[in-house]
C-alpha cells in the first residue's frame, strides 16, 4: 500500500473515536432528550433529573477526545495500521455505546415519569451500557500505549 | 428517519385493566399530543380513528355494507400492524355476530372475505363453532350471552382486545406501533368508560324523575 494511504489510515484512527463517539453522544443525547421533553409534558416537576438523564451520553465525546489526544503525538508511519485499527474500533464501541445508552436513558425517563420512585434503578441500565463505553475506552489507551509514536510507546 | 420518543413519552400509562381507573388522558389531550406525528403517520393514524369510529356503528348496517367496508380497508391500509389490529377485531366482529345468529336460529350471514369465515360456516351447527381452542374468550363470552348478562360479554371481549394488544405493544418501544397500540387500547378505555357515563346519565335521569314524582329522592 502507498505510504500517503497509510498514513491517511492512521489520520482516520486518530480521528476516529472522537468522530464515532460524538455520533454517539449525538444520537444517544437526542433520544434521551426527546424522551426528556415529551415526559416534561406529562409530568408537573422533578424536570431537571430527566433532562440530567438525557445527557448520560455525553461521556462518549469526552472518551474519543481523550483517545484521539493519546495517540496524535509524534506521528510515525509504522504505527500508523494500528492506529487505525484501535481507532476505529474503539470509535464504533463509543458509537454504539452513546446510542444505545440513549435509548436506556429515554426507556429510564419513561418509567420514572410513571413510577418515580424507580428513578436510581431505572438508570442502572444505562450506567451498564457506560461502563462497556469505559472498558472501550481504557484498552483502547493501553494498546495505543503500545504503538510505536503514542505518548509512551515505544 | 421519524423519531417517536418525544410523543411516546409525553403520552400517560395506560392502567394494567381498562377497568381499572379513570382514563388517563382526555381526548383532546391525546389529539393535540398525536398532532405531533408527521404527515403521513398522521393519515394512518386517522385510517385507525376512522377504523375505530365506525366499529362503533349503528346495529342497523348490513351485512353487505360490513363486507364492503372490509374490502375497502383491506385495499387501503398498507401498514402491517393497523392491518393486523383492523383482521383481528373483524375476526371478533364476525364471531359475536355469528353467535348472535347462531342463538337466534337464523342463517349463517354474510361474512367478509376471511378464512374464518369459512370455518364458521362449515361448523355452524356445533357449539362455539369449534372455535373454543383458539379464541379462548369465546366460551366464556358465551356462558355470560346465555346467562343474559351483556355487559359482562362485554367485558370479556375488552379483556380479550386489551389482553392481545397489550401483548402486541410488549414488542415495541418508542416507535410508531406504539402510538397505534396505545391508541387502539386508549380507545377501549374510552368505550368502557363510556359505557359508564350512560349509566350515570340513566341513574342522573332516575333520580330526576324520582325527584318530580314524589318529591324526594329515594336511596
Amino acid at each position: 500500500m502507498d505510504e500517503p494511504m497509510v498514513e491517511m489510515l492512521g489520520r482516520i484512527g486518530i480521528y476516529a473515536p472522537l468522530f464515532l463517539g460524538a455520533i454517539g453522544s449525538i444520537l444517544g443525547c437526542a433520544a434521551g432528550g426527546q424522551a426528556a421533553c415529551g415526559a416534561m409534558l406529562d409530568v408537573e416537576g422533578g424536570y431537571g433529573r430527566l433532562i440530567g438523564v438525557s445527557a448520560l451520553p455525553s461521556s462518549q465525546t469526552i472518551y474519543g477526545i481523550v483517545v484521539m489526544l493519546s495517540m496524535n503525538g509524534s506521528f510515525q508511519i509504522q504505527a500508523a495500521p494500528g492506529m487505525f485499527a484501535i481507532g476505529t474500533l474503539c470509535g464504533l464501541a463509543l458509537l454504539f455505546s452513546g446510542w444505545f445508552q440513549g435509548k436506556c436513558c429515554a426507556s429510564a425517563i419513561h418509567a420514572t415519569k410513571s413510577k418515580p420512585e424507580v428513578f436510581g434503578l431505572s438508570v442502572a441500565p444505562a450506567a451498564i451500557v457506560e461502563g462497556f463505553a469505559v472498558f472501550a475506552f481504557v484498552f483502547a489507551l493501553i494498546l495505543a500505549g503500545g504503538l510505536p509514536s503514542a505518548a509512551g510507546g515505544s | 428517519m421519524q423519531s417517536y420518543y418525544t410523543l411516546i413519552a409525553s403520552l400517560p400509562q395506560l392502567p394494567r385493566a381498562f377497568d381499572d381507573g379513570p382514563i388517563p388522558i382526555s381526548a383532546a389531550t391525546l389529539r393535540h399530543r398525536v398532532s405531533m406525528l408527521d404527515h403521513h403517520d398522521r393519515q394512518i393514524v386517522q385510517q385507525v380513528s376512522d377504523f375505530f369510529r365506525w366499529d362503533r356503528q349503528p346495529r342497523d348496517r348490513s351485512d353487505a355494507e360490513i363486507s364492503a367496508t372490509h374490502r375497502r380497508l383491506v385495499a387501503e391500509i398498507r401498514h402491517p400492524l393497523v392491518a393486523q389490529v383492523v383482521h383481528h377485531r373483524f375476526e371478533m366482529r364476525m364471531l359475536i355476530a355469528a353467535l348472535r345468529c347462531q342463538r337466534g336460529g337464523l342463517p349463517p350471514p354474510v361474512f367478509p372475505e376471511l378464512p374464518l369465515a369459512v370455518w364458521i360456516q362449515r361448523h355452524w351447527d356445533e357449539p362455539c363453532f369449534r372455535l373454543n381452542d383458539r379464541f379462548r374468550w369465546l366460551p366464556r363470552f358465551c356462558q355470560a350471552i346465555e346467562d343474559h348478562q351483556p355487559r359482562r360479554a362485554q367485558w370479556h371481549l375488552f379483556t380479550e382486545l386489551w389482553n392481545h394488544w397489550s401483548r402486541l405493544n410488549d414488542q415495541y418501544t418508542f416507535s410508531f406501533e406504539s402510538v397505534v397500540l396505545y391508541l387502539s387500547r386508549w380507545e377501549i378505555l374510552h368505550r368502557w368508560a363510556s359505557q359508564n357515563e350512560q349509566r350515570g346519565r340513566q341513574r342522573f335521569n332516575d333520580l330526576v324523575d324520582d325527584i318530580l314524582q314524589t318529591g324526594g329522592v329515594t336511596c
